[in-house]
């Protein structure tokens, strides 16, 4: 784009005007937040959560009443989004410096960019593992969300990524529960032989192919080698267990999901829809989703059960790693009521909410350790959760662990993979293209 | 015997017919099946599409109002309403000073408040969210409501200007005689014989403010300030696998402006052709 | 559905009132220059001021800016916000899915509108019009939100209308997971839009067509001109003011896409269905690349400002020739 010269001084010029009036930007060093002061019970604190719509949504409702009984000076204001949008209205709020007093976060680099910001409170003092508080969580899940050695994010629940199968299903078209990658492919033509669609796929909002993806990379490419990929700083992502993952994703939709190469016309949802009303006989899905998933009018949570993603026989990285990661709660560090909001957090972390949390219908596998037990959570949530204790390492997701352009190239790189538009090699190789850029 | 020309002219109205026909199905087609789909029952939606909901209950329309729907019609009512009243007063004073007083730089003005027409509101998207941010308007009914009268601010006053330029300049000045002052002769006399396109204006006004989307999703986040077309989304994404409720709340969002176009088609007709030279 | 309430025609063609040849008497205040009748305007024009023409000029600061969310601070990088946009794939994609917008709208809103309006309004009976033209003009009283999300479940590849009806009339080879390819969803998106938007242009052609004088058609039924000569002697040139208005109304339309796109793909699959609006909403707001974005609405502010003025250079012209 070429400018003539006057116009080009004219714009400047008022470009510096604008500038100067209207970017007092604040300093990138927070003021330290007083966390460990004894809370003033009064005022109010907002809380930005993940668990809009039913039945999450009730959960903070229920805690922050709770709360407000014990402590009748203190207002709570809850700003409830969804797994899909929040991520929009995060960066917003971000963007206009109008971080809520305590905030939802994935870990990886998601998380790293708040706390490099400024915008994250230090929590070591409270929440380290040898604290009180600390002491009540795995410490696994504490150090998901520390940063050079500091303790930044409450853990709020765990989570992994399971199969999910429909055991009636697999009774009638006679296949066992798949003990490698090629297994879980060749069960498919039985499976659609006893009239059911062998895996339910929806990926019009891309991240569900993605999800694919990083469990087969963790399963073909050395752990080293992913997390050296997964630092935006020594990225190379040359290894070529990236190439035979693609190809293997690209199989599994191929020959095992009926929407194909036209998956990306799909909502999640609807392929949910279809495991837990009997039409497909599997569905790829998180613990978080077991209890929307099977229970009352859904599928009978005794046709349900899991296994995690099959690994291929001679795969090259770790068979026994499970993608997914804890998601918690950051405090902003910029809160005039930092005190408060880690009270609150302490509360709603508690042995009971922790309990309530793990159990239907809410189902999230709390992180504080003894929440999820077999009476109190659903057989199912209680499995995932100790395959989860058990699995070698746990793999974070793609899109949240990556620097948003590289994220954005897998996701589109796993759209064009999904309907055929790209090979596999084109994939990598938009990806690397990206990672460069973003250095 | 027929003659040739006649027997033309009858296949050229049969496919006339054929035509306009089947225009009208491809266009009430896709309405009457989100209106059906909002009775059926789950199973009933993935079963088959074009099959009747076994029986018309309105749970699924009771459903959607509860789990929201009431609040997102609450905002778009409100929103509507106020940004209507706001943009047509405005709009009205801005045409009365460009078009019947002797005011200075009167060309300036008038490109300043008509030029706003030529402007996207996407081009001031990134600026606006930080100006709302430091004004604490981000997330309110104000937000909204602000930018919804500025962004129609130059389309009203450009209809209702052309307007009050073609009444008679005698009329004020008769009113002068009699004493009136220019508020009156506002209020009671200029005012009141623009009544046709202020109603055209209010429709056209309405009909943008209850269908808006880039700014209502840029700018409320889900804390009973969605109107209904950010509503509708988030009805979506929050009740998951639901999709005969997603319907009944499009119908829901669909039925108020359908009715007022109805209601009101000649003034609708009005505004939108005296619109087209915006 | 005629127009019964138009003012007297008279236009000026300052757009300043008019001057009666009587000599007023000079004490009249409606003659003299008002200084105080900028007060008419002063709502107007600071709300105008404060919150479209402000954030137009910051957003120009703004694009040669490079800003980190996170902490909040703004650098000033010069035209490299536009340099990149040269590069970037996507952005040319976007351009190219805002012309193929503005390319089938001109076609169907346009074209085809004004041959919908000649047909209906050679009907015959004044309430079969009335009827057809309120009929067609139903979609665009709904929102586009509406349309759009209906339009998803119409061509979902499972549960969707489209496909179990061409697999009905046995031409199930021809479904398609439309909005899931490529190939198919960006045109998946325009036609819905098409569907929304051409009652909408009809009815303005059926205006401007019973402004005709019936006249000319008499006159040309008697010398035996049959109705496509006169659709294209007496129709097209008589309301080619209109057509004009609606060439240009509907591409500064289509480079402002954004409702539909979003809530239909969200610019997927594969960055497929990328406008600028969209892509300026990505890059801003998932992104949290605000310099980009705002270099991205500078493109659509001088695209939207070339148009406008075009349009004004239009409306002028017109006048002058009335």
């Amino acid at each position: 784009m070429k400018f003539p010269r006057t116009q080009m001084a004219a714009l400047v010029a008022a470009s510096a005007l604008a500038l100067s009036a209207c970017s007092g930007g604040s300093p990138a060093a927070a003021p330290a937040a007083d966390l460990t002061a004894e809370p003033d019970y009064n005022g109010s604190i907002s809380v930005l959560t993940k668990f809009a719509g039913e039945p999450l949504e009730a959960y903070f409702e229920d805690v922050a009443a709770a709360y407000q009984k014990k402590h009748p000076g203190v207002s709570i204001e809850l700003i409830q989004e969804t797994d899909q949008s929040i991520k929009d209205k995060i960066r917003t709020l971000t963007a206009s410096q109008a971080l809520p007093d305590v905030y939802f976060t994935w870990a990886g680099n998601w998380q790293e960019n708040y706390v490099n910001g400024g915008l994250a409170a230090d929590l070591s003092e409270l929440i380290a593992p040898e604290t009180e508080w600390g002491s009540s969580f795995g410490e696994a899940s504490l150090d998901a969300f520390a940063v050079d050695g500091k303790y930044y994010g409450i853990p709020l629940y765990s989570n992994g990524k399971f199969m999910g199968y429909n055991k009636a299903a697999f009774e009638k078209a006679a296949v066992d529960v798949p003990t490698n990658f090629d297994e879980l492919i060749s069960s498919c033509e039985p499976l659609r032989k006893a009239g059911y669609e062998p895996i339910a796929f929806g990926n019009k909002d891309g991240w569900p192919g993605l999800h694919y993806l990083g469990q087969l990379f963790a399963y073909n490419v050395p752990a080293e080698v992913l997390e050296a990929d997964f630092d935006p700083q020594t990225a190379s992502w040359q290894d070529p267990g990236y190439v035979t993952a693609l190809e293997q994703y690209k199989r599994l939709v191929d020959s095992c999901t009926d929407t194909g190469a036209g998956s990306n016309g799909v909502l999640y949802t609807t392929a949910q829809e279809a495991f837990s009303g009997e039409r497909a006989a599997m569905y790829y899905q998180e613990v978080l989703e077991f209890d929307s998933v099977a229970g009352e009018k859904k599928l009978d949570p005794e046709k349900f059960g899991i296994f995690a993603l099959p690994a291929p026989a001679d795969a090259a990285g770790d068979p026994a790693a499970i993608e997914g990661s804890p998601e918690g709660y950051m405090i902003n560090a910029r809160s005039p009521q930092a005190a408060l909001a880690a009270d609150f957090m302490k509360f709603a972390t508690n042995t009971q909410n922790a309990q309530t949390l793990s159990a239907t219908p809410y189902g999230q596998p709390s992180a504080v350790k003894g929440a999820v037990t077999e009476e109190t959570s659903s057989k199912a949530v209680f499995e995932g959760i100790e395959k989860v204790n058990e699995a070698s390492q746990l793999v974070i997701w793609l899109d949240t662990v990556t620097v948003p352009e590289v994220a954005d190239a897998w996701l589109a790189g796993g759209e064009a993979l999904t309907s055929g538009s790209s090979t596999p090699a084109e994939v990598i190789d938009s990806v690397r293209t990206a990672s460069e850029s973003a250095k | 015997m027929v003659s040739k020309g006649y027997f033309f002219a009858v296949i050229g109205r049969v496919f006339a017919w054929t035509f306009l026909l089947g225009l009208a199905v491809i266009v009430i087609y896709p309405l009457l099946w989100m209106l059906l789909n909002g009775f059926k029952t789950n199973s009933e939606l993935f079963a088959n599409p074009f099959a009747l909901p076994q029986q018309f209950s309105w749970q699924n329309y009771v459903n959607a109002w509860n789990r929201g729907v009431s609040n997102y019609v609450t905002t778009s009512v409100l929103v509507t309403v106020t940004s209507t009243i706001a943009t047509v007063f405005i709009s009205a004073w801005a045409a009365y000073g460009l078009s019947r007083v002797k005011i200075p730089f009167s060309k300036f003005w008038t490109g300043f408040i008509l030029g706003g027409l030529m402007l996207a509101p996407t081009v001031a998207l990134v600026p606006l969210v930080k100006l709302m941010q430091a004004l604490g308007l981000y997330n309110t009914f104000w937000a909204l409501l602000i930018l919804y009268t500025a962004f129609r601010i130059p389309f009203t006053t450009f209809l209702i200007r052309a307007y009050m330029i073609d009444l008679p300049f005698e009329i004020d000045e008769a009113a002068e005689m009699d004493g009136a002052s220019r508020w009156k002769t506002f209020w009671h006399i200029i005012l009141p014989m623009c009544t046709p396109i202020l109603v055209s204006t209010v429709l056209l006004h309405v009909l943008f403010a209850w269908n808006e989307y880039i700014f209502a999703m840029v700018f409320t986040n889900g804390t009973g300030v969605e109107p209904l077309p950010v509503g509708l989304t988030s009805l979506m994404s929050k009740h998951g696998t639901d999709y005969p409720v997603v319907f009944a709340g499009m119908a829901i969002a669909a039925i108020p402006v359908l009715v007022l176009f109805f209601a009101s088609q000649r003034y609708f007709v009005k505004g939108l052709s005296e619109g087209v030279g915006k | 559905m005629t127009l019964t309430h138009s003012a007297p025609p008279r236009r000026h063609p300052s757009g300043a009132p008019a001057r009666r040849s009587g000599r007023p008497s000079p004490a009249l205040f409606s003659r003299r220059l008002s200084p105080r009748g900028l007060l008419w305007l002063a709502p107007a024009v600071l709300i105008l001021l404060s919150f479209v023409y402000w954030p137009l000029v910051q957003n120009f600061a703004f694009s040669m800016t490079e800003w980190d969310v996170y902490t909040g601070t703004q650098e000033f990088v010069g035209l490299e916000n536009f340099s990149r946009l040269a590069t970037d794939p996507v952005f040319q994609r976007s351009l190219l899915n805002n012309l193929l917008y503005a390319g089938l709208s001109l076609i169907f809103q346009v074209a085809g509108a004004l041959l919908l309006a000649v047909v209906i309004e050679s009907r015959r009976s004044e309430r079969l019009r009335r009827a057809l033209r309120a009929i067609y003009f139903v979609p665009s009283a709904i929102s586009l939100t509406v349309a759009g999300l209906l339009f998803y479940f119409i061509y979902e590849p499972k549960l969707g209308m489209l496909n179990h009806l061409l697999e009905a009339v046995n031409l199930g080879a021809l479904a398609q997971p439309w909005l899931g390819q490529e190939s198919t969803a960006m045109l998946g998106i325009i036609m819905m839009s098409q569907w929304q938007g051409f009652g909408y242009s009809t009815l303005l052609f059926a205006v401007a067509i019973q402004r005709i004088p019936r006249e000319l058609y008499e006159a040309a039924e008697i010398d035996g001109i049959g109705p496509v000569r006169q659709f294209f002697t007496i129709t097209v040139p008589l309301v080619r003011e209109m057509s004009g208005l609606m060439v240009i109304v509907t591409i500064s339309g289509a480079f402002q896409v954004f409702n539909e796109v979003m809530v239909m793909t969200s610019g997927g699959p594969n960055n497929s269905t990328q406008v600028l609006g969209t892509w300026l909403y990505h890059n801003g707001f998932s992104r949290n690349d605000f310099g980009y974005a705002a270099a991205i609405a500078t493109v659509i502010f001088v695209v939207t400002i070339s148009i406008g003025l075009v349009q004004m250079w239009y409306t002028k012209r017109r006048r002058v020739q009335w």
